[in-house]
């Protein structure tokens, strides 16, 4: 492990590449099946964060905002504003849940949602997600925790068949399939909250967008509490498992920092055999590992003699850093969005709290940049490698494909990477 | 606080049509059921293309992070191009506790020193706002010890809608940086260009025969602006307000102060270009110049409708349904029927009652104007047999259903369609929609459905 710088040392942020955490809660909003994620504050917030994850996906986004206005800023303490949309969108749509989540305008002035929450008859979550606090992230695992709270219903029955995973928030849907059909694949009916991997996976339907259209169901949610598993991905999401405890405390729980890579999906696969009592995992599990070991001997050559630079948020990188490494990729440079206990465990020279100019400034120490599509320009000007990863990614269609996890997707990222570095290689050799 | 505007006062614009009709102008969103931007959005839509200025967001991340590098506003200028770039003193608990002013001058220190731009505009947003930061003394303290411009955008995201914002962001102009330095020298025709803001270079596509003319644009607010434009366009001879009605009560202000007249115009489509350029010619008044764009105008329509002739070929007889909002409900309409395609029905729920008349006067007596576009649209095609549909991602699925081709009239913009060359691309992306078997394809039930 490398040296941690924790606290940025610059009074602003210069082209930044940490999200809010009101965008990380109605991102998990719409992991539910028929959700209305409803944002409170005033307009722009969702107004943003609606184009934002619809240039992401490209797809239709449903949300709805307060929108708080300089009087209702005043005299209003919520109880209007939250009340009267809550009527509006019910007006037009039935979803099956209001996912109600607040910015820093409200958490400035002190409204009481919880108390404005109660008085609302109509199925609703509500969540604390003020934008000067945390990030992407964390507002994704407080919606969580405030689901589980909220809706899940306490019980001393086990299902010895049911697993339930809550995965960190740069999980693209496609990953959240791969992990649930892998645990699957040793005899367990899985469940994932939120559950990207049907919602916003990019199917075509009949999509109108008004409400969310797939996903983990309210009535799964309720019953959440008899699984017998609880496998954390992620250590933003570390707070959610108490929150079930509570629920049933005999859920069993086993955590996973990241699955990206040989050794981490080597341990998924090791505990599901214990649990499951199989000797061997499903053929194509078998293949997959084989293949993966493959990958990384293929392209470790290209790797060990490339300098990274690592940008998004602390539990995709230290995936994102773990598989790389693995094949010999230098890691140079670790830049999080945010502080998190995650950062001790990423392996790389430097790790730090940053933005894109911290990644400007530094541009000599590496070679190929693995980043969100802000990353772009600096490549660009310093003419890096670049291989997409994270939200935001505006220049490419199809992100909820993009598989990076377990031995398969681990296979892929590896030989993508190695790919992208020698292409750059190959340029700066021309030029 | 001598600096802020007054919102009631922007809001009852008497210049702006929609105060006639309505009560309270433009205000007031529902709660639970409101689409758009707020106020903020609107300043940096209108302020954020000054390449040379450096665009401090004072605020918690979500209005930067989840905003920079989203319009593709390009710019001529050679340093470093900051309408790409995202500034913000990122504002955190402890901030919202004491107070961001202080933290708000570090950032302006640090970005003097690393960046040494031309000003720095300073947008305050909802928290830092309610928190009460004085930024308009931050400014001014900061403008005296760096003697370049620093400007306060008062700018919260509650105090309304995007339009609002770029009229706070006009008003930080008109009061901060309009009038404050002289041109080199004046010629008579002198022109700003307000509402520009070059997105894909859709300016580049028209500048070139203003200035072919002998039109010379001054300044611009704000398309590949620079500060120290801007800062002379009291000089100007006429405003020219492209698209955009949020600035009508910077350019009336202008006229009341000094002596500015503006006309307001498109530039989407062959007749509206045509239009617009003359417009400017006729306005600036010289009969010499009126002859000479006339000449300009034939020109270029002859050399666009020559280049135009293959794709005409491809139009002929495709009809189009048109579910769009505001002024596209017409301006986009226009464009079509430029390209020989016949346009049956065009959106109008979201549009004033002007851009209704418009859109009547373009579609004629047989257009349908849909007030309800999501329930008509699929009958509509079926009944007039159209063959695209130009709306947004939401729409697609009733494309698909009907077999018909799709365009996306909301994505985000990667080539321009403005002037007379825009159109050639415009239509070029319309015949790739056409000829594009992707939706009909998509359209085939699986083998597993009956």
């Amino acid at each position: 492990m490398g040296e941690v710088k924790n606290k940025p040392v610059k009074p602003l942020q210069v082209n930044p590449i940490k999200l809010s955490q009101p965008m990380g809660a109605t991102l998990a909003f719409l992991g539910v099946d028929q959700c209305m994620p409803l944002m409170h504050g005033a307009m722009g917030c969702t107004s943003f964060t609606k184009v934002f994850l619809t240039r992401h996906f490209c797809e239709p986004i449903a949300i709805q905002t307060t929108a708080v206005t300089d009087v209702t800023a005043i005299f209003d303490g919520g109880d209007y504003s939250i009340v009267e949309s809550v009527k509006n969108i019910t007006k037009k749509v039935t979803p099956s849940l209001v996912g109600l989540h607040t910015t820093g305008l409200p958490e400035t002035k002190g409204d009481d949602i919880r108390g404005v929450a109660s008085k609302i008859e109509f199925p609703l979550v509500y969540v604390n997600t003020p934008d000067y606090e945390g990030g992407l992230e964390s507002g994704w695992a407080l919606t969580v925790k405030a689901m589980i709270e909220q809706l899940t219903k306490m019980t001393d029955c086990i299902d010895e068949r049911k697993v339930v995973i809550l995965p960190h928030v740069s999980l693209q849907p496609i990953e959240v399939e791969k992990i649930k059909d892998f645990i699957a694949k040793f005899g367990f009916e899985v469940l994932a909250l939120p559950d990207l991997s049907t919602s916003l996976d990019g199917h075509l339907g009949e999509k109108q967008a008004a409400i969310s259209s797939g996903g983990i169901t309210v009535k799964e949610i309720k019953r959440l509490a008899d699984a017998r598993l609880v496998l954390t991905i992620g250590d933003s999401m570390l707070p959610c498992v108490k929150a079930l405890q509570v629920k049933n405390p005999a859920i069993r729980h086993y955590h996973f920092s990241h699955l990206q890579g040989l050794d981490a999906t080597d341990s998924l696969a090791a505990m599901l055999l214990t649990e499951s009592g199989i000797d061997t995992p499903h053929p194509s599990i078998v293949r997959w590992r084989k293949r993966l070991q493959d990958a990384m001997l293929d392209s470790h050559f290209s790797l060990g003699q490339t300098r990274f630079l690592v940008a998004g948020e602390p539990d995709h990188l230290a995936g994102i850093c773990q598989a790389l490494h693995e094949a010999g990729g230098r890691i140079r440079i670790a830049i999080s969005t945010v502080d998190s206990p995650q950062l001790k465990n990423i392996t790389a020279d430097l790790v730090l709290v940053g933005d894109m100019e911290d990644a400007e400034k530094m541009a000599s120490e590496y070679d190929v940049l693995v980043s969100n599509f802000h990353a772009e320009a600096v490549a660009h000007r310093f003419h890096k490698g670049l291989m997409l990863r994270g939200y935001p990614n505006w220049e490419q269609v199809g992100n909820q494909l993009k598989n990076d996890v377990l031995y398969e997707g681990g296979a892929y990222f590896l030989v993508e990477a190695a790919n992208i570095a020698e292409h750059c290689r190959a340029e700066l050799a021309h030029a | 606080m001598a600096s802020k505007p007054k919102i009631r006062e922007l809001l009852d614009e008497s210049a702006c049509a929609h105060n006639k009709t309505k009560k309270a102008a433009c205000n007031a969103p529902t709660p639970g059921a409101t689409t758009g931007g707020c106020a903020f959005e609107g300043a940096q839509i209108s302020l954020f293309p000054y390449a040379d200025a450096a665009h401090l967001v004072h605020g918690p991340i979500t209005c930067i992070g989840a905003s920079w590098e989203t319009r593709a506003t390009k710019t001529s200028f050679e340093g470093r191009d900051m309408t790409q770039m995202g500034f913000t003193t990122g504002i955190n608990t402890n901030d919202v506790v004491f107070g961001g002013t202080e933290k708000l001058r570090a950032s302006i220190d640090y970005i003097m020193q690393n960046y040494s731009p031309q000003a720095i505009f300073v947008y305050s947003t909802c928290v830092t706002a309610l928190i009460g930061d004085d930024i308009d003394q931050v400014c001014k303290q900061a403008q005296a010890d760096y003697n370049i411009p620093m400007v306060p955008v008062h700018s919260p995201g509650f105090v309304g809608s995007k339009n609002l914002g770029s009229r706070l962001g006009g008003e930080a102009v008109l009061e901060h940086l309009v009038g404050t330095k002289e041109p080199e020298f004046t010629t008579p025709f002198d022109i700003n260009l307000i509402g520009e803001y070059n997105v894909t270079g859709d300016m580049w596509q028209y500048s070139h025969l203003l200035e072919e003319l002998g039109i010379r644009v001054l300044s611009t607010l704000s398309g590949d602006g620079r500060v120290g434009d801007i800062r002379t366009a009291h000089r100007a001879k006429l405003n020219v307000i492209v698209c955009a009605k949020s600035l009508i009560s910077l350019t009336r202000k202008m006229e009341e102060r000094y002596g500015i007249p503006s006309i307001s115009l498109s530039f989407y489509g062959k007749r509206d270009t045509s239009n617009g350029i003359l417009a400017i010619a006729e306005a600036l008044g010289d009969a010499d110049l009126i002859a000479r764009t006339k000449q300009l105008i034939a020109r270029e329509e002859a050399k666009l409708e020559e280049k135009l002739h293959p794709y005409k070929a491809v139009f002929n007889g495709k009809k189009a349904v048109l579910n769009t909002g505001g002024n596209k409900s017409w301006s986009i309409a226009s464009a079509l029927q430029d390209l020989g395609i016949e346009v049956v029905a065009t959106a109008v729920k979201k549009a004033t009652e002007a851009d209704r008349e418009k859109a009547r006067e373009y579609l004629g007596e047989k257009g349908v104007l849909m007030m309800n576009p999501g329930a008509e649209q699929a009958k509509i095609i079926d009944e007039t047999g159209a063959h695209l549909l130009l709306a947004g991602g939401r729409s697609l699925y009733t494309a698909i259903k009907k077999r018909i081709s799709f365009a996306d009239v909301n994505q985000e913009k990667k080539k321009s369609y403005g002037g007379y060359a825009g159109l050639l691309n415009l239509a070029e992306d319309l015949k790739n929609s056409l000829e594009n078997p992707v939706f009909r394809n998509v359209a085939r039930r699986a083998p597993w459905e009956k």
